[in-house]
Formats: C-alpha cells, structure tokens, sequence
C-alpha cells in the first residue's frame, strides 16, 4: 500500500536518503529503526510531502510525488510528528478536529473520527478544553496521535512516539497502539524508534535504516545504540 | 497644560491612535503568517486614502447622498486588498519566502517604491480633500471640548470592532483557525493537509485591505498628499516593534502609547513630536527588545 522506489532526498546539500526502496503491504504494523540522524523523521516527511525527493513513493498506486502536500492527508494519511506540534493557540479537541475539517468533512464524519480518537485515548475526553499549550509532554504525544487518528484512516505514521515518555506513560501508549490494532485491523502502521524492543510486541517487521539506507530486520536481533 | 488641553491631547492622541492601528494590525499579521515586513504596506494605506478622497470628491460633487461615504471606505478597502494585495502575493512575494530577510525588506521597498510613483502617475501632486464623512456627523461637546464625532467616537469604535472581529475571526472561523496554525507552524499545518499558500494569500489581502481601510478612514481627517504611506509605514513599525511582531491586542496598546505620546507631545514639546514614537519604542525595546508582549521564540531545525 505504500512503496518508496529508489527514493533520494538531500537536505542543503546533505545526502539524507540514498537510493531507498522498501514496500508495506495493507494492515501492517511496521516498526523504522535506527539511530538518531539516521533519516527515520526524513522518510515519514517525505510521504507527507514536507522534503523534496527524487524517486517515486506509491501509496494505493498513486504516485504521491504528484499530489501536493496538503491534498495528502485526506488520502487517509494521519502522521503525528516527532514533538508533538500541537497547535497552542487550540484546545486539545479542536487539535483532533483540525485535519478532518481541513478535509471538509461532514458533522457525521467529524463525530466519528472524534469518537475513535476518544475510543482508543479515553483520557484525552477530560483534556478536551484544554489549552493544547497547557498538556504535558506525554499528554501532548497522546494528542498528537489523536489528531492523527482523525484523517489517518488507511496509514498513520508516528515518529518516536515514545522518546521522553517515563516508563508509566510509554506502557499506556503502547496500550492504546494495541487498542488501536485491535479496533481498526485494516489500518497500516509505521513507528519509527530507536530503541526496538519496545515495538516487538506489536509490530510485524522491522525496517532498518542506517546511513540513509533501508534494509529488512529482525526486530529481536535488531540493536541499535542510539 | 489645563484640563481642556489635556482633553484635547487624549482625543488627538486617540483618535490618531485608532487610524494608525488599522494599519499596524494588517502589517503585524502579515508578518505574523509570512514572516515578511512588508514595507509596501505604507502604500496601501496611501491608496487606500486616495481612493477614497478622489471617488468620494467625484461622486458627492454629482450630488450622491452623503451616506455613501461608508460604503465607499469599504469599496476602497476591498480594492486595495483584491485588486493590489492578491497580485503581489501570487506573483511576487511568493517567490521570496524562503530568501533571506534583507533581501524581503528590499523587494517590498521596491513595491514601495513603485507603487510611490504610481500614485503620483493616477492622482498627481496636488492634495486631495474630501470630507464629507467627517463634516456629516458634525461635532459633540466632551469636557468642554468640541471635537469631531467622526474622529472622537467613529474611528475609536471602527478600531475596536476591528480587534474584536479579527480576534473573534481567528479564533472562531475555519479560515481563521487555519490562519493561526500556519502562523504557529506551517510544516505541520501542511501535515494535516492545510494548504499554506491559500492561507498566505488570504492573509496578505486581509491585512493589505485594512490598511487601505485605515487610509480611507484617515481620508476624511486630513488632507491626501504624496509622502503619507511613507509617514505612515515608519510610524506602524514602531507601533508593531513596540508591541512585539505578530501581536494583534499587543498592537492596539502600542497604537494608543504611541497615539497618546504624539499628542501630548504635540501640546507639550512640539519640537519633540516627530521624535516621541521612537523615543517610546527604543525605551521599551531596551527593557523589553522582543516587545511588549512579544514572545522568544525557539526555532527547531
């Protein structure tokens, strides 16, 4: 449902991915490993369009590198970047709802979407006035996903999600990605992460990525010192 | 200074506050969105002014009912914001987001520059008076003071309504909304599918059209010559700088400060009125050099 075909992209100059190809098939639960710098958040940007590539990214057949950026995400593409990003100046709710409204969806499909969000973070519901300036960082990692979950019907991408969760908080994320599995099975997944063996339980293959290239992994064998 | 002085110096100040603020508003959000400080926006104001003084002047000369004045402030307006804005966004600036920030001031001082010499091409060198706003709504009596209406209560309210419909616009509708995302981040308000350029453009003719909004107001007061985008746009930076770039409330306040301490001046030190802005704006810079209510930003790379 997505494949990356020899896919380049230099940043000012530096070669972050060299020549990369990789395919995900539907429904999979796909763990990105690899150190820091080594081009894990630049291969969830490219998908969403936000670096200039040279190659060809597939999603569903399509040739993304012909839709603009922000035509995307209403393939049902959710992403939850590194940090958060949460939009201050909005409550936590009217984070969620932004990209389904962006989208242009009806009331119908903004409640759904708001409901899946809620199913799989049931903690976000007491936060949804809230400021999202005023979370704390795992809450603010717990609304990014939720946002995601709003558009990201067919893939959602979530990059490190668990770097600078305490332990408590990264076991409740993880819960709510199985909660996730468990609800939407049709849905793939990409979890970039530098440290593994927090994925093994869940995810089904490990890529791995090293100076800017991809190759399979086992996802036990797999150590990465980051 | 005496009372009736003093309240003279408070309506100056005020009302010169409000018309000033129009025009720093749009500038602030547009720097706000585009990170570019568009020093056409002096320009725009100019225009602004000076279609309103020449429309008006023609169509009250053919006996057309006073009310109109209004509606033809908003015409303007609009035109400054369409016709004007739209084009530089699409065709020019657009071009120059991502180039450095010297060479940004230098291209809208180009547009400055041009759209100068455009001004004296359409309506020449000689002033333009047109008042017909102003002299409709005649006076009212305020501690003794007999000031205009149209500069002691509309243009105050004009100004408020604005504030309180831009906020109320931002922070209410969709196109609002997305307004403020991509001014906090535009990589991950392309993300969720915002398209930025659509929000760069709208927010380019709505800030172009205020200060064309701000000239049509100030048409009224004053008499339309060449060289007053030029007074105003330096005028406006201090107003943005002082409250700190980006602040729309922030702007209102710095507008009054610095409205209040012309006037004053004005009455108090003549010799010092042309110097009172900059003397308010370096002293809370030095205290304060991200701006009243300015914040420090932390760029990640």
């Amino acid at each position: 449902m997505l494949s990356f075909d020899q896919v380049d992209v230099a940043i000012a100059g530096v070669q972050i991915l060299r020549q990369i190809s990789f395919s995900i098939e539907p429904a999979e639960t796909v763990a990105l490993i690899g150190r820091n710098g080594a081009g894990k958040t630049t291969t969830l940007k490219s998908v969403m369009g936000l670096t200039q590539v040279r190659g060809t990214i597939r999603f569903d057949g399509k040739d993304l590198t012909a839709v603009a950026p922000a035509k995307r995400p209403r393939l049902g593409i959710g992403y939850a970047p590194e940090d958060r990003r949460l939009f201050s100046a909005f409550s936590v709710e009217e984070n969620i709802l932004m990209p389904g409204q962006v989208a242009g969806y009806s009331d119908a499909q903004l409640q759904a979407g708001l409901d899946r969000a809620y199913d799989i973070l049931p903690e976000l519901k007491a936060l949804a006035r809230r400021p999202a300036g005023m979370v704390s960082g795992g809450q603010g990692k717990m609304v990014a996903l939720g946002r995601a979950l709003m558009i990201g019907s067919r893939l959602i991408m979530l990059d490190e999600p668990f770097q600078g969760l305490a332990p408590a908080l990264a076991s409740r994320y993880a819960e709510a990605l199985r909660a996730l599995r468990d609800r939407d099975r049709e849905v793939t997944l990409i979890i970039t992460e530098s440290n593994p063996g927090l994925l093994r339980r869940f995810a089904d293959r490990a890529l791995v990525i090293e100076r800017g290239e991809v190759r399979e992994g086992e996802l036990d064998a797999e150590k990465v010192d980051a | 200074m005496n009372a009736q002085l003093f309240a003279l110096a408070v309506f100056d100040g005020v009302a010169y506050a409000a018309l000033v603020f129009m025009v720093a508003v749009g500038l602030t959000l547009i720097f706000g969105v585009l990170r570019i400080l568009n020093v056409a926006h002096g320009s725009f104001y100019a225009i602004g002014a000076y279609l309103t003084a020449s429309i008006g002047g023609a169509i009250f000369a053919a006996g057309y009912a006073p009310w109109l004045a209004l509606p033809l402030m908003f015409l303007a307006a609009a035109i400054v914001g369409i016709v004007l804005g739209g084009p530089i966004e699409r065709l020019l600036l657009r071009r120059i987001y991502a180039k450095e920030d010297a060479l940004q001031l230098l291209v809208t001082f180009a547009v400055f520059m041009i759209l100068e010499d455009v001004q004296r091409l359409i309506w020449g060198t000689q002033p333009y008076f047109e008042a017909t706003a102003l002299q409709q709504l005649g006076n009212i009596e305020v501690f003794g003071v007999f000031y205009t209406t149209y500069q002691l209560v509309v243009l105050p309210l004009v100004a408020i309504t604005v504030l309180i419909s831009l906020r109320l616009f931002l922070r209410k509708t969709l196109s609002g909304k997305l307004i403020l995302a991509v001014t906090e981040d535009r990589e991950t308000a392309t993300a969720i599918g915002i398209d930025a350029d659509k929000v760069y453009l709208l927010t380019f003719v709505v800030g172009a059209a205020l200060a064309g909004f701000g000239g049509a107001l100030a048409s009224a007061t004053t008499s339309v010559v060449p060289g007053m985008g030029a007074d105003m746009i330096v005028l406006s930076f201090a107003v943005v700088a002082t409250a700190g770039l980006g602040q729309i409330e922030g702007a209102a306040i710095a507008a009054l400060l610095i409205g209040l301490g012309r006037s004053f001046a004005v009455y108090l030190m003549p010799e010092l009125q042309v110097l009172i802005p900059y003397l308010i704006m370096l002293l809370v810079l030095l205290v304060r050099p991200e701006g009243l209510f300015g914040v420090v930003r932390t760029r990640k790379i």
